[in-house]
Formats: C-alpha cells, structure tokens, sequence
C-alpha cells in the first residue's frame, strides 16, 4: 500500500484477502512447526496492518510514528485553552441530551462534530503532506479527542435506542 | 500454578501427515451431537443401524465402570438419573461456582480448583472427560463406517464461547485422541455447509435458535474469504424457554399453581414440547396435563414464542450496529439449531431481514456438514477452490492493572490470529517481580470480567519507580487460544505462558457482561475516576515518602517538612473516601507543595553528580 494518509478501502480489502490466503495457518495444518509458527505470526501482523490502516485516527498515528514523532506524548497546554474549554461544553451537551432522550438533538450534534472531525482530518491530511510533522501531531491529538467523542455520542444512542 | 501450563510458543500442536485424509466433522452440542464426513464437496452426516444420526450427548456411568454413550445411556435417565450425566457442555471451562442451576445428578469442587467434577458410581468425572467419552463415540462410529482410523476432525463451537471454554473442548478433544485441525464457530460451520460459491459477494446473517442458546453472526464473503464481522446473542435463550412458557399457558388454563414436583415439571416440559412439536405443521395442538384437556391454536402459540422472537430480534439489531450495517444489506439468513422449525421463528426472521431464510438443509445437521466439508479442505485434501473462514473472539481480552481495572487490549469481533503488545511500568522504586492477571470481558471494572488466569514476571532489575517497562503481548490462534508472553524491555526477561483457565463465569453472565458493559458505562466511568484518583494519590505519598526519608531532612526545614507529611496524612485519610474529586485535588496539592522539595533534590543530585569529575571534563 502507498504510504499515504487516503487510502483505497477496496484496494486495502483486496490486499488484506490476498495475504490472508496466502499465510493464513488454515493453508499450513499440514505443515511443519516452524512454518505454521510463521503463519500465526503472518497473518497477526497483516490483521494488525489491516486495522491500522482501516482507522483514520490509527492510520494518522503509525504515519507519524513514521516520520519518528511520538503522537502520544502531549499536554493540556498543546491543545489550547479554546479547545479544551469547547470539549467539556460538548460533552456536557452530550450529556444533556441523552437525560432529555433528545434523538433530534443527538442527530445534529453527530452531525456537527462528524464535520469537524472530517475537516481536522482534512488538515492533518495537508499538513502531514507538506511536512509539518509537529503541527500535524496537534491535530491528530485533537482528533483523538473527537474520536472519543464520536464513540461517547453513540453509546448514548444506542442507549436511548435500546440497542 | 493451578491455572496455568507452561510451554514453548507455537509448540502446542502434533505435527500433521502428508498423504490422502480422512477427515470428520464434528457438532458437539449440548444436547445433541453429531459426526458428518466429506468427500469431493459433499457431505453426509453418518448414522447407526437404527437411523439415527443425532447422537444425544449422554453419558451413562455404571458401577462396574461400564461407560454408555447415546441413545442407550439416555434411556438410564429416567431409573439412573445421578449417574447419567447430560448437558456436560454447559460445565465447559466454568467454575462450580457458575452453576446456580439444578442438575439431575451431583457436582462437586474440584480440589485443584478447575472445573466441577461430576459424582458418578464410577468415581468423579471432569466434564472433559465426559465430553471426550461422547467424542469417542462419534469417532468410533466414522472409523467403522469409513472402514479405518480418522486423521484429524474439526470441531465446532458456538462463537460466544470463552478462551476457557474452547481450551476445554480442545483438551476433550485432545483426550480421546484427536488430532484438532481446527475448532471453529457454528455459525462459520453452517454458512459453509450452504456450499457458497467463491466468485460471490455478498453479507449473510446466521440465526442460530438451539434448545438454550441463541447465537446470531453477520458474515462477510469476499474473494473467496468468508470473514466473521460481528457476533452476539443471548447464551441463555432457546427452544427451553418456549417450552417453559408454554407450560406456563398449561398451567394458567388447568388452574394449577406453580410449585409442582420435580416429575411433574418434567412432564409439564414434556406435553409442551409435544405440543410445540404438533404446531410446526397443523393449526392447533389437543393438549392433556393431568385431569386438564385443551386447545393451543396456531395463534396463541405464535403469540407465546413472540416473546422469544423478541429478544433474539434484538440481539439481531445489536450485531448490526456493531458491524455498522443496515437489513438492506444482507442478502441472505441462514437458519440453524432445532428452534428454527417454528414457523413463527422462520417468519418473524424472514420479516426483519426482508430476506428469504435458508432452511434447506436439515437445522440440526447443517453445523455439522459444514464442519465435515471444512475438515476435508484442511486435512490436505484441496479442490483448488478452497474458502478461507476468518473467525472473529466474541469478548475483549484485556489485563488487570492498578486499582482492580480492567485495561481492554483486543477488543471483542477482532478477526483471529491476532498478537497485540501493550506495555506497562513498575509502580515502586525498587521492584522485582510483577504479576499478570488475565482478564476476558466487556465491563471495566476486573470484578465484573471473568478471570482468565493469573502469572507472576520474576526477575525484573531493580529500578526506580517507572523506569522498568513490561511488554505484554497476548497471541490469539485461528482457534481463539491464547497464549500470553511477558517481557521486560530493558533486559529482555521474558515469561511465555499458555493460558489454561480452569473456572469462570456462567454463560449467562457473557450475555450479561456485554449488555451491562453497555447500560453501565456511566457508574463504570465513575467508579474508573475513583480508583484512578486512588491510584494517582497512593503513588504520590509513596514517591513522597521514599524522597523524603533519603534527604527531607537535609533539604527542608521543620515548617516545609511538617507541612508535607501534614498534607500526606491528610491525603491518605482521604484515599478510602468515595470522593474521586476531593481525593484528587488533595493529590494535585500535595503535588503543588512539593515542588520546592523536588527542585532542590534535583539541585542537590547535580551538585552530586558533579563532585568528583574533574574540572577539566566539563571545559
């Protein structure tokens, strides 16, 4: 695969079917030890790559490892004090909603923050692209949290959904 | 260690033959159980002289240690009942303490602390063995029909089964001889048995209603792989309950109360199910339960099972979500297990997918055909044409850390094999062993997850607080077993285990486990704050304490050092308070005023670092 940060899903799943069938230990139950041990730990590394690849928060964190960044290694000050005081505002929204069993209001907020999500993954996209690694980690940290607040956003769905 | 054997990695395996195979298929139900063998595409399950193919999963245990399997040892049930062991899957890798349910015959704990043994007139009996008893039997009956010994069997599973209890059917399996080419989930089982052309593209559901359990999987072909997406369902849910609340009707039109004696329940359970039976084809059903006789139509008795339909319904919603899908998407739902010959069954399901349901193949025979025609394929025998089955592990496995939390690190519906490595670091300056407790489960909290087994990485260079740093990494097979390996990085000690777990929870409680994990993840989030918290002070008065008893006294005078171990005390006071806030603003104070003592230690280790070097060195 191009180590780029779009990446072709159907190419990605047709790769990731190839590998599977040329390594996965079904294909090697007549083999020797030594090979079906090389075929467990083929087939974990590409259903591993797989996933990676497949997560566009994971995808921008093994790019960055890359390029020798730790996207992990952060503090409250890096986000700036904007976007950390709109997170606790969103999340109490969140919050509010879910005791409302408001369903419109959930749709909309989705809605607002997929959005934002999708233009902050725009921007990592760019600046990664022009070699801004350290301006790109910054995004790709505010991405965990939308993320994270993506998946909090559908629990609470799920919950009033009764799913 | 009780819990645990140790071996080499990837070790674990008889090495496998070369030539032409005889492979069998095998369905180990709970009730019933079935052996089915393939040649060139097509299979057949193999049956006695009688013509029966279903052998029930009995066991009957004589005195003189004779040992019954089937039909025979069923018919002991009603003159030897403490001695005919039924329903030993439900025993599989669970602990005596998971089974609150009453049982026709005896349990009793197992001294080594594994899985309850079984009280028979031939001694104690694991359920392992009992399970290996009616594997025999199945194997016996392919070698005299195949006319020689078998080379290798697949094995199902249902796919909610645990670790622990796919270990316990592999070590069943292990017992009477079998060579494992693969265990593999029912539903997998019965999508293949369906024969799916390799060049389609399609989503298929798999609705699988048995006696007790209830297993949905939403599958994936592509390219000739056939990939699990998600699974789900209700381990507590079946054809039983039908019955139940059929003789529930009985009893409320008959005017009897609840409380009936333990044959009488059983021929309550008896005349339903009879009754259930009758409805599969004609409109109504002529009931008689002791001096009662009447009528169950059609359309009292769909509205009974709508109850049941219900729940599985949801469980169908749940795997959808899970899988990010919708009902327009599946092309196909495949029925398995006995409850799918309900009429009401095949029609609600057909409603909510908007699709045909396949019930062409026989629903108690299905798991094990597709079992035969995959056990074909990997005993050696290739068509050029072969389907890959990705199975997927039905709960997260994860760790316990500090504070009795459940750290997830493969979560449920990754596809198998899979090795995820996750690191952790010592929590005391000068530690030396740390201990790993293995954790499979949706719910954060350890207590609410079922312990998978517990070892001890002996050895780690004693350091700082912090400064060793273990990898973990957890290696699941194709056929869910795991296999755990520990290492410290910095001097690469390394501790390699093979999960064996012995005891666990109910099957009720993996149901239970993920919905809660779901309904809860508020008090979870909570409760995570507060031992995080207590987490977070503990560390900080005992970092505190070490700093201070090496140099306090040097660097502080009486006021700063008093004011430090007040502001200790009074945060250890507060650590067993279920205030996560006041127990981590004291820590975030206490941090605070010991800034002043950290810098001069730091001011005085330089100075010490620097005394002795000559001046030169630094020119």
């Amino acid at each position: 695969m191009p180590r780029t940060f779009q990446v072709d899903a159907a190419e990605l799943e047709s790769r990731y079917k190839q590998l599977q069938a040329a390594w996965h230990p079904d294909r090697f139950t007549v083999a020797d030890d030594s090979k079906r041990l090389q075929a467990l730990q083929k087939t974990s590394l590409v259903n591993d790559a797989y996933v990676t690849l497949k997560s566009p928060l994971k995808r921008a964190a093994h790019l960055l490892a890359l390029q020798g960044v730790d996207a992990e290694e952060h503090n409250q000050a890096h986000f700036g004090a904007d976007f950390l005081y709109r997170q606790m505002i969103l999340r109490e929204q969140l919050e509010a909603l879910g005791e409302q069993e408001d369903m419109a209001g959930l749709d909309a907020m989705k809605a607002e923050v997929s959005s934002e999500t999708n233009a902050a993954l725009e921007e990592f996209e760019a600046l990664y692209g022009q070699g801004q690694f350290s301006e790109a980690k910054q995004r790709y940290n505010r991405l965990q949290f939308l993320f994270k607040l993506l998946d909090e956003i559908d629990a609470v769905e799920e919950n009033l959904l009764d799913y | 260690m009780a819990l645990l054997s140790i071996s080499e990695p990837g070790k674990s395996k008889p090495p496998a033959h070369a030539v032409r195979k005889r492979a069998v298929g095998i369905d180990l139900g709970t009730t019933n159980s079935l052996v089915a063998v393939a040649n060139e595409g097509h299979a057949h399950t193999l049956c006695d002289h009688a013509g029966h193919c279903l052998v029930p999963s009995v066991v009957h245990f004589a005195k003189d240690g004779a040992v019954i399997v089937g039909d025979a040892a069923r018919n002991h049930g009603a003159n030897d009942a403490a001695n005919t062991i039924s329903s030993v899957k439900r025993l599989m890798g669970r602990g005596i303490e998971d089974i609150d349910y009453d049982l026709p015959y005896e349990i009793v704990p197992d001294p080594q602390g594994g899985m309850p043994l079984v009280r028979t007139a031939a001694g104690d009996k694991s359920p392992v063995e009992i399970s290996a008893q009616i594997l025999r039997e199945l194997v016996s009956r392919a070698e005299s029909e195949l006319g020689g010994s078998i080379d290798g069997a697949v094995i199902t599973v249902p796919a909610y089964f645990d670790e622990a209890q796919r270990q316990a059917t592999k070590d069943a399996a292990r017992l009477a001889g079998i060579n494992v080419l693969r265990l593999l989930g029912e539903p997998t089982a019965a999508a293949v048995a369906y024969g799916l052309d390799r060049k389609k593209e399609e989503t298929v559901i798999i609705y699988d209603l048995g006696g007790g359990t209830f297993d949905v999987s939403l599958m994936r072909l592509e390219q000739g792989v056939f990939k699990v997406l998600a699974t789900g369902g209700d381990a507590a849910l079946g054809g039983d309950d039908i019955d139940r609340l059929v003789g529930q009707w009985i009893l409320e039109q008959a005017g009897i109360g609840e409380s009936l004696s333990y044959s009488l329940r059983n021929a309550l359970a008896a005349v339903a199910r009879d009754a259930k039976h009758t409805l599969t084809a004609a409109g109504s059903a002529e009931i008689t339960f002791e001096h009662w006789t009447g009528t169950l139509t059609r359309r009292e008795f769909d509205g009974i099972v709508d109850a049941v339909i219900d729940k599985t319904i949801k469980a169908c919603r749940r795997v959808l979500r899970d899988a990010r899908m919708t009902v327009d998407e599946i092309a196909d739902v495949v029925m398995v297990g006995g409850s799918t010959r309900t009429p009401r069954v095949r029609e609600r399901v057909a409603e909510f997918f908007g699709s045909p349901v396949h019930t062409e193949i026989d629903p108690d025979k299905v798991v094990a055909i597709g079992a035969a025609l995959q056990a074909d394929v990997l005993a050696g025998n290739k068509y050029g044409d072969e389907i890959l089955l990705l199975d997927v592990i039905p709960l997260s496995l994860g760790i316990e850390t500090m504070g009795g939390l459940m750290e997830k690190i493969i979560p449920r519906n990754t596809t198998i094999p899979v090795a995820r490595a996750q690191q952790f670091t010592t929590y005391k300056d000068g530690q030396t062993a740390m201990s790993l407790h293995v954790m499979q489960g949706e719910r954060e909290l350890v207590a609410d997850c079922r312990s998978l087994a517990r070892f001890e990485l002996k050895g780690i260079p004693p350091m700082v607080a912090g400064a060793a740093v273990i990898e973990v990494m957890f290696q699941v097979d194709a056929d869910g077993l795991m296999e755990v390996q520990a290492k410290e990085l910095s001097t690469g000690i390394s501790s390699s285990v093979v999960i064996k777990p012995s005891y666990g929870l109910a099957e009720k409680d993996i149901e239970r486990m993920i919905t809660d994990s779901f309904a809860s993840a508020a008090s979870d989030k909570a409760a995570r704050a507060l031992q995080e918290s207590r987490v977070e002070a503990q560390r900080i008065i005992e970092a505190l304490e070490s700093a201070l008893a090496a140099d306090g006294r040097q660097l502080l005078d009486e006021s700063e050092y008093a004011a430090l171990t007040d502001g200790m005390e009074k945060l250890a006071r507060l650590i067993d308070s279920d205030d996560a806030d006041a127990i981590h603003a004291a820590a975030e104070a206490l941090n605070e005023a010991s800034l002043v003592f950290a810098g001069r230690r730091m001011d005085s280790q330089i100075k010490t670092a620097l005394t002795g070097h000559k001046i030169q060195e630094y020119d």
